[in-house]
């Protein structure tokens, strides 16, 4: 079982919308796929129809393995499973790091399910002060939605530069420019930019600003599923193609 | 706690429109109804290998669907409903499809029509809760159907899928444990077909009887492969009919007593001139199915010779089928194989030998201890300078007792059988190869000299590709030679004898 973290330090940038499309490409492909609403907002969870999680507020969620278990939710999607938002800021920063930690009860409480998903993928918050190396750790990759603007672009270098100095292996970052837009010269020279200087770090597939990932809001489902042929839902279907090479 | 599976349930008849209501409890229940109703075909090999792998092949409107096990329906382009499946493109279907093998050829065996609705039960958001899928399956306009219902669970919506369940219980389905019942209820004349018959025997049936059942039904088998041979569909169809036909024949010889001395004389050239024909198709088959291995064993500088050969052992193909189609058909042919059928469903005509009163398990003990005792005697005094002859030798009796304990196999514990009969298939894999190689030589050798009598370049493009693949296979023989002892060690375990001991030794 592998776990992909979709994280960005900075909100606004595209991060739910990865996770959700992201997760409804890996199922389609046929990977048994879990998609954990980190997020206290629980737009992942929204986007899948499912309503947030009463009973699992706080540390029981951990101490508690059946309601962990019974918290996920079948999407309905073959292959992919939802476990809706129910946390705050505090506890995702212990679900990260108890995943990793072969005595913490949330490892043996996804271990029960390590037999049911090939891929557990985790919609995280925006946010870098409580994130310690453990966080970091507990992912196998992390997917970076970057929007090349100067702003997004300074925080994925503050993620770098948190990297350097915590000594974590870069190699798991695979960070992709998100809504983009083309007719911004701002953004193509950024692109180019960052290109040549991270050589071979950013994904060659670039995700567009566009109304229909927007309308996912609307749809309430994955972008694919109501617009397979318009340039969102084309980008995302090549963001996991490539993804899948660097997996 | 895993994840929740799927059910299926079958009703007879089809079902009337929005039949499960509105609501179940708090949630609605939506429909999704295919506007028409859609032709099928329903697809299988000739040896069944789909439906007995527990799955349906439905081919609709220019896709393959296959309804797996579980109810769960996969579904991949396609641009014809039959064919071999390396024909097909990439796709789900054709990777789920393993249980077919590639020498196969993937045929329609039914059709009819079909109708298909989803039905949704949804809460206030529109999230589906519990979901079933109707499937009705039709023969044609007068038939009343059979519909199929697959109940899919979604993980966390426990008490939706209870609800529904009852729900369909209610309406009259039945659990289904075994989705391939729609090629009995779709196909009129549905039958089974094995090429490795299972005899019903007992301990105390006479070892007459239990022989002349055996040669019956697999002569029965064998001609089920007639019309597949006549059309020439695979090449499967003539390897089993062979295979049949040999055991048939090694019934008479090995079931020693059974039948007088002349009977026995007289069935057995009876059989040997019904399978006679049909030895040079099989081993141009053989050749032709194997084609890439052999041009993978010379340098590409040597496949023009090749070439050749293979084009013209094609032609000869042509001809062969066309000679066996028609020997298939003649009247003479059907005359005497008819009257073998006769022969042994009466019995009354047959004339019994010494041991024909013998109860089946004493006889099949005693035949298949001396059949094991004779393979180790000669295993075990091969050595690296034992003649060729020694090792075919012992090919020969490992097949004869491999077939007596197929045969014999209802009247013994089955899994232990079943084991000495895997054990025992090492070696005979390992010594089939080495016969396969020294005939080959020998058959190639001949083929040289047929064909290179005048002096012509392809003349001598075939002497020098087939002169070197000879001796390839030469060395490939000699490879296969040098594990005999080994794979006779393993097989020889204390284990083994014990078992054989314990099951035959009279």
């Amino acid at each position: 079982m592998k776990i992909i973290a979709c994280y960005s330090n900075k909100g606004g940038v595209g991060k739910t919308a990865t996770s959700v499309n992201l997760a409804y490409e890996l199922a389609q492909a046929g990977h048994r796929t879990l998609l954990c609403d980190l997020d206290p907002q629980g737009a992942s969870g929204f986007y899948f129809r499912v309503k947030p999680s009463k009973k699992l507020k706080n540390e029981t969620f951990f101490n508690d393995v059946k309601r962990f278990t019974q918290a996920i939710r079948g999407s309905d999607y073959e292959n992919l499973d939802i476990l809706p938002a129910n946390m705050t800021f505090r506890d995702f920063d212990i679900f990260l790091s108890r995943m990793k930690n072969s005595r913490s009860r949330l490892k043996k409480a996804l271990k029960l399910v390590d037999n049911d998903y090939d891929v557990i993928l985790l919609d995280c918050p925006p946010n870098i002060s409580s994130l310690s190396e453990s966080v970091f750790k507990a992912a196998d990759h992390i997917v970076i939605p970057v929007i090349p603007s100067t702003l997004t672009v300074r925080t994925f270098e503050q993620l770098l530069d948190f990297f350097k100095q915590h000594k974590l292996g870069k190699k798991k970052l695979i960070p992709f420019f998100s809504m983009v837009q083309r007719q911004k010269k701002l953004h193509t020279d950024t692109m180019d930019q960052l290109h040549s200087r991270y050589k071979k770090t950013f994904l060659e597939t670039t995700v567009p600003f566009s109304s229909d990932v927007e309308k996912m809001g609307i749809h309430r489902a994955p972008v694919t599923t109501f617009s397979r042929n318009k340039p969102a839902a084309k980008a995302y279907h090549s963001l996991w193609n490539e993804l899948q090479a660097r997996l | 706690m895993s994840k929740p599976e799927n059910m299926n349930f079958t009703l007879e008849g089809d079902i009337p429109d929005n039949s499960l209501g509105e609501k179940l409890g708090n949630l609605t229940l939506e429909y999704h109804q295919s506007e028409n109703t859609t032709p099928f075909q329903l697809l299988d090999c000739f040896d069944q290998s789909i439906r007995q792998s527990g799955q349906a092949l439905i081919y609709t409107d220019k896709e393959l669907l296959l309804l797996q096990a579980d109810g769960t329906m996969l579904s991949q382009p396609a641009v014809k409903a039959d064919g071999f499946l390396a024909e097909q493109s990439a796709g789900t279907v054709k990777e789920a499809l393993s249980c077919v093998s590639p020498l196969r050829r993937i045929r329609v065996v039914g059709h009819g029509t079909f109708s298909d609705t989803l039905v949704n039960a949804v809460d206030s958001e529109k999230k589906t809760h519990a979901r079933v899928h109707l499937r009705t399956f039709r023969v044609n306009a007068t038939d009343s159907g059979m519909t199929q219902a697959t109940l899919q669970a979604l993980r966390g919506y426990d008490s939706a899928f209870e609800l529904l369940k009852h729900k369909i219980i209610e309406l009259g389905y039945k659990e289904e444990h075994d989705i391939t019942s729609m090629y009995t209820r779709l196909i009129p004349d549905y039958q089974p077909y094995t090429a490795k018959p299972v005899i019903d025997i007992t301990q105390d049936e006479l070892a007459f009887q239990v022989a002349n059942d055996i040669i019956r039904i697999h002569i029965e088998i064998a001609r089920l492969n007639e019309p597949g041979i006549i059309s020439d569909e695979d090449t499967e169809f003539l390897h089993d009919y062979r295979v049949l036909l040999r055991k048939v024949r090694s019934v008479i010889s090995l079931f020693k007593g059974i039948y007088n001395d002349e009977q026995t004389q007289t069935l057995k050239s009876a059989f040997s001139e019904l399978m006679s024909p049909t030895g040079r198709l099989r081993d141009l088959d053989v050749y032709l199915l194997d084609r890439d291995n052999f041009f993978g064993l010379l340098p590409e500088s040597l496949h023009d010779g090749l070439t050749i050969m293979f084009n013209l052992f094609e032609k000869e193909r042509n001809d062969q089928v066309k000679k066996i189609s028609k020997h298939l058909k003649s009247a003479a042919y059907n005359k005497s194989i008819n009257s073998l059928l006769i022969l042994f469903s009466g019995t009354a005509d047959l004339q019994e030998g010494p041991n024909a009163d013998r109860t089946a398990y004493l006889y099949a003990r005693e035949l298949i201890w001396k059949r094991y005792r004779k393979v180790c005697k000669i295993a075990r005094a091969i050595d690296s300078t034992t003649p060729d002859t020694e090792v075919h030798e012992l090919r020969i009796h490992c097949k004869k007792l491999r077939y007596l304990m197929e045969f014999f196999s209802p009247m013994f514990p089955a899994k232990t059988i079943k084991d000495l009969i895997k054990a025992l298939k090492v070696l005979q894999d390992n010594l089939g190869l080495f016969n396969d190689y020294s005939v080959q030589q020998e058959s190639l050798q001949t083929f040289i000299t047929e064909h290179t009598s005048k002096d012509s370049k392809q003349n001598l493009s075939i002497a020098k590709s087939v002169g070197a693949l000879i001796a390839m296979l030469y060395q490939k023989q000699l490879a296969e030679r040098a594990k005999v002892i080994s794979n006779f060690e393993l097989f020889d375990s204390l284990t083994t004898q014990q078992q054989f001991q314990k099951l035959f030794n009279t």
